[in-house]
């Protein structure tokens, strides 16, 4: 097969030595994201942060015009991630790749991105470790520790000492439960015990009754969005504990903008810690949610992921820029490294080592908005996170 | 690949009997559409990779339900094991992809002779429901162990090294697809061996009517559980094929969904022929991916109406194919043995 | 003392959502013999409804339940005719293609027409309000969830058991031919149970969904979940559902009370040993 893929290469070189020379020439972006199935509501974000970016920072950057390609993988499915990257980079001659939702999506793209000369912008994907399965790999989005550390700080301030940690047992609840363990413990808490749910839990009643045994002042959990987390709070409320006065802390995953009208009042005074508030009062916010509402179609729908898309579009943005075009994608990330910009969710940059965003984490509180809707209203800032989960690798 | 199997009916028409003329033109066509599929699409080579993985575990769910009549859910639990086992043994340095297909299927044979041990104890829906609690239980399993698996996050850093020393597994996926477009081939030489040999017509004899094999003085659980274990290794090698070729193992590859698609693929294709496998998952895959191209929010209600018009449509041909699953109905609708 | 009767009320009320969810497909895949996957779409569906008429249009908790599953038998109704039809008496595997491509089609309009999010059902201020009941606090709606259980299990037996219609059905479903020949008319007594299995699904759906939210992948998303009742349970058997339904309700909720982290290895392990020691369920049917 040698032979073969030389001549591939060596055509694949002569149709972008030809697409360089010309003056208006388009590049390609291909945007790998779950467009349908249970995670479609993710996916529509992706899209809505793209789209909103163009839509305010125009189609074209040095006159090569932008022109993005979709692909749809609805749930984690590492073999149809690879063949649709594959399908992307070989067929369709995408330069950039961007979006993915789950971490074994990413982690299957990794392996291609050397031979494929392309960078990988991570829009959600939010396990610390594939940004060491390869250089070429940009993240926009957060890390699960990112966004729970500051809630260690958070809790003892209002003077909790023990807390339980309730997890859904999969790869994110446990990188939230060792980080949230691990900060609120340098803050001088104790963590009384440890749950992992299963993924499929849907009656939490036996939980809620084991915080109540064990005797914690608050309450620390993780859950996916959806179903789960809905009756994770459902229980929560009708189990008594919030009459209690168990408190509740949470990274913003929990409490998403697009599942508040789901919660309804019952998820009124959680305390939550994200990298961005739909809400959040800055006139950067302000263009960007009116051009993504206008995107996505109806405004409850509008949620984090769609800001990660918005600025890994101005990543890729800024490495067209750098490289005027020309496939390089060593270059290419290079040139975005200790990138600083400021972000409808506030000031941010690209770590230069790790290459995932630092920017800041919010507390934020749940409460009704000025046109009753629920909102997360941010109450706190701890500036310039950066990845623990990376920091200490 | 349609085409195929028209063709195999119009070979196999004039000379009845011939059954090994019939066969060497079938796999001939098989062959001929799998280098068509290299020559037409060499850009889609990962999808059409992952086409024949997914056709090796169809293939094997042929062999338990198609065959021997026992009704399956599960099969992704073998499968699985094929993937997980290829994947540990390349993360910690076993990086030979032959040595690794082998330990696919070891992987997959034993987990089919305990999924079968279990499984054969009951018939029915019972079976069903044990088949997808296995299932479950190892995708538990693999989720709890995640130092060894990964766990959700998957588990990454397969590095896979040329097959013969020469053949790297690279972007653009050729060697990864003759590689596999081989495998299938070879396998499916092996597998119309065993299911035209005495052991095959004594599993399908069981599949009509279990009591009179019994009265007639063979063992029904043994032949059954054998199936079991060859179906098992068919799967572990499509789960090792997926490992090497994606050089990522997922929890989906143990997941009740993938062995419910599977299933359906099967019926779709027809049951009780290793063609029908191969048709089944190719239209249903192919579907799938054009469809979800097209149009990423309909894909599922156009699959869905596929489903809906292929028992509509085609009852006496794949639902008739479809009847000889289960022996208790097989007498009232007589169907074709 | 105290955590055992309250793990045992939860236990209790997580069954009896199961039970009035899964009895009607029970009733479909012992009585008339078809394996319906598309019941979880039916329940969907259902809640769909219910959650429109309470929510956007304000109406009442009950009434938001009967128009549900007045709604939900009414769409039934062309389904019924011209696809369910088909597949009385076909294979298994036919019916699970036909029902699970009809299951597709009604996830994928839903997803279509109402998005992905959660559709909730709100529930009347009596029934939200938490309950002391001495030795802990617990919602109201899971005490009204349990009654229903328990009526929905009586009626059901007396309907079967004690009526002409349940000596018609059930002569119905041993020979259906000889029925016929009697002058039962089967046709109509198949589609009054297929009516009443879809009301009882839909019933389901909107009662129990405060234990399974309503969602576009309702239906893919518990399937195992009812499957597993039905089989445990033995098709077509009550007693043997609401058996099921306690027991599984019992395994599945003290596993998550003392070990979460292996919730789901009790939970099948169990399902495991008992079709194991009961190939056809607690009072399944021989067939």
């Amino acid at each position: 097969m040698p032979s073969m893929k030389k001549l591939l290469s060596a055509a694949a070189g002569v149709l972008l030595a030809g697409s360089v020379s010309a003056a208006a020439d388009t590049i390609r972006v291909g945007i790998i994201g779950p467009f349908s199935g249970p995670f479609a509501l993710q996916g529509k974000n992706f899209q809505a942060g793209v789209e909103a970016y163009m839509a305010l920072n125009g189609k074209s950057v040095k006159g090569h015009d932008i022109e993005v390609i979709y692909r749809d993988l609805p749930a984690a499915n590492p073999a149809q991630s690879r063949a649709l990257a594959q399908e992307l980079v070989v067929k369709e001659k995408v330069q950039y790749l961007g979006g993915v939702y789950f971490t074994p999506d990413a982690l299957a793209i990794t392996p291609l991105l050397k031979q494929a000369n392309t960078p990988l912008v991570i829009f959600n994907a939010a396990t610390s470790a594939i940004m060491n399965q390869s250089p070429l790999v940009v993240r926009t989005s957060f890390t699960t520790a990112q966004t729970t550390t500051p809630l260690g700080k958070i809790a003892t301030d209002r003077g909790v000492k023990k807390v339980i940690s309730a997890v859904s047992d999969y790869g994110p609840g446990v990188d939230a439960e060792a980080a949230f363990k691990k900060s609120f413990e340098a803050a001088g808490g104790q963590v009384v015990e440890t749950i992992r749910m299963p993924l499929n839990t849907t009656d939490f009643s036996p939980i809620m009754q084991r915080v109540r045994d064990s005797g914690a002042e608050a309450v620390f959990a993780f859950l996916p969005s959806g179903p789960t987390t809905l009756g994770f709070v459902k229980a929560y409320n009708e189990t008594g504990l919030k009459q209690a006065g168990i408190k509740f802390f949470a990274p913003g995953d929990l409490t998403q903008e697009s599942d508040l009208p789901a919660l309804g009042e019952g998820a009124l005074g959680l305390l939550t810690t994200f990298h961005y508030a739909v809400s959040h009062d800055s006139p950067e916010n302000k263009r960007f949610v009116e051009a993504a509402t206008k995107a996505i179609g109806s405004p409850e729908q509008l949620s984090f992921p769609s800001v990660g898309a918005y600025d890994g579009m101005h990543v890729i943005y800024k490495m067209i820029e750098a490289t005027d075009g020309k496939q390089d994608a060593q270059k290419a990330v290079d040139a975005v490294k200790g990138l600083a910009w400021t972000s409808p969710r506030g000031p941010v940059s690209i770590d230069s080592e790790t290459r995932h965003v630092t920017q800041n984490i919010y507390l934020r509180e749940v409460v009704k908005g000025p046109d009753g809707k629920l909102i997360n209203k941010e109450i706190e800032t701890f500036p310039n996170q950066k990845d623990p989960g990376l920091a200490t690798q | 690949m349609p085409t195929m199997a028209q063709t195999e009916k119009l070979a196999a028409a004039p000379i009845p009997g011939s059954r090994a003329v019939r066969d060497v033109v079938g796999v001939i066509l098989i062959i001929a559409a799998g280098l068509a599929g290299f020559w037409l699409f060499p850009d889609n080579l990962a999808l059409l990779t992952r086409v024949i993985a997914v056709a090796l575990l169809v293939l094997s769910i042929d062999l338990v339900v198609g065959y021997c009549g026992v009704a399956t859910l599960g099969q992704a639990a073998l499968f699985g094991a094929g993937a997980y086992a290829a994947g540990i043994a390349c993360v910690n340095g076993v990086t030979e992809p032959l040595t690794l297909i082998l330990i696919g299927a070891v992987a997959g044979a034993v987990a089919g002779l305990l999924m079968g041990t279990i499984m054969l104890r009951a018939h029915g829906l019972a079976q069903l429901v044990l088949s997808i609690a296995i299932v479950q239980l190892f995708h538990e399993a693999a989720n709890k162990a995640s130092a060894y698996t990964g766990g959700s996050d998957g588990l990454a850093g397969l590095m896979v090294g040329p097959l013969f020393g020469v053949f790297e597994f690279d972007l653009w996926g050729q060697t990864a697809y003759l590689f596999g477009l081989a495998l299938l081939v070879v396998i499916f030489i092996v597998l119309k061996f065993v299911v035209s040999s005495p052991f095959g017509m004594l599993c399908r004899g069981i599949k009509e009517d279990p009591i009179r094999i019994g009265a007639m003085g063979a063992f029904v659980f043994p032949v059954l559980l054998k199936m079991f274990v060859i179906s098992g290794a068919v799967a572990g090698i499509g789960g090792a094929l997926a490992a090497i070729s994606t050089q990522v193992v997922g929890l989906d590859s143990l997941s009740f969904e993938l062995s419910a698609n599977a299933l359906v693929m099967l019926v779709l294709g027809g049951l009780g022929s290793l063609y029908g496998a191969l048709v089944g998952t190719v239209i249903f895959m192919g579907f799938e991916h054009v469809v979800s191209a097209i149009n990423p929010f309909h894909w599922m209600t156009m699959v869905g109406a596929l489903l809906i018009a292929v028992v509509l449509a085609a009852p006496g041909g794949l639902s008739g194919l479809a009847d000889r699953v289960l022996p208790s109905r097989q007498r009232n609708r007589g169907g074709r043995a | 003392m105290q955590t055992i009767l309250s793990i045992g009320i939860d236990a209790f009320a997580y069954g009896m959502a199961l039970f009035i969810i899964c009895i009607g497909l029970s009733l479909t895949m012992g009585l008339m013999r078809v394996v319906n996957l598309a019941h979880g779409a039916f329940a969907m569906i259902a809640g769909y409804i219910a959650s429109y008429a309470a929510r956007d249009l304000g109406l009442g908790y009950a009434i938001a339940i009967f128009l549900a599953i007045i709604g939900t038998i009414i769409l039934s109704i062309p389904l019924e005719r011209f696809l369910f039809r088909r597949i009385y008496g076909s294979s298994e595997l036919t019916q699970v293609l036909m029902t699970i491509g009809i299951t597709f089609c009604v996830i994928g309009i839903t997803n279509y027409f109402f998005g992905p999010t959660l559709k909730t059902i709100p529930l009347p201020e009596s029934l939200a309000q938490p309950v002391d009941v001495g030795f802990k606090t617990i919602a109201a709606h899971r005490l009204f969830v349990m009654t229903c259980g328990l009526v929905v299990a009586a009626g059901l037996w007396y309907l079967i058991e004690r009526t002409a219609f349940g000596i018609r059905l059930r002569a119905t479903v041993d020979n259906a031919a000889m029925a016929d020949a009697l002058g039962v008319r089967t046709q109509v007594v198949y589609a009054v149970s297929f009516a009443i299995a879809i009301g009882l699904a839909a019933f389901g759906g909107v009662v129990g969904a405060e234990f399974l939210p309503i969602e576009p992948y309702y239906a893919l998303r518990y399937m195992v979940t009812f499957l597993v009742v039905v089989s445990v349970g033995g098709a077509g058997s009550i007693l043997g559902a609401v058996i099921a339904c306690l027991v599984l309700g019992a395994v599945d909720t003290t596993g998550r009370y003392l070990m979460p982290e292996f919730g789901n290895f009790f939970f099948y392990a169990a399902v495991i040993a008992i079709v194991c020691i009961f190939p056809r369920g607690f009072f399944g049917k021989a067939q």
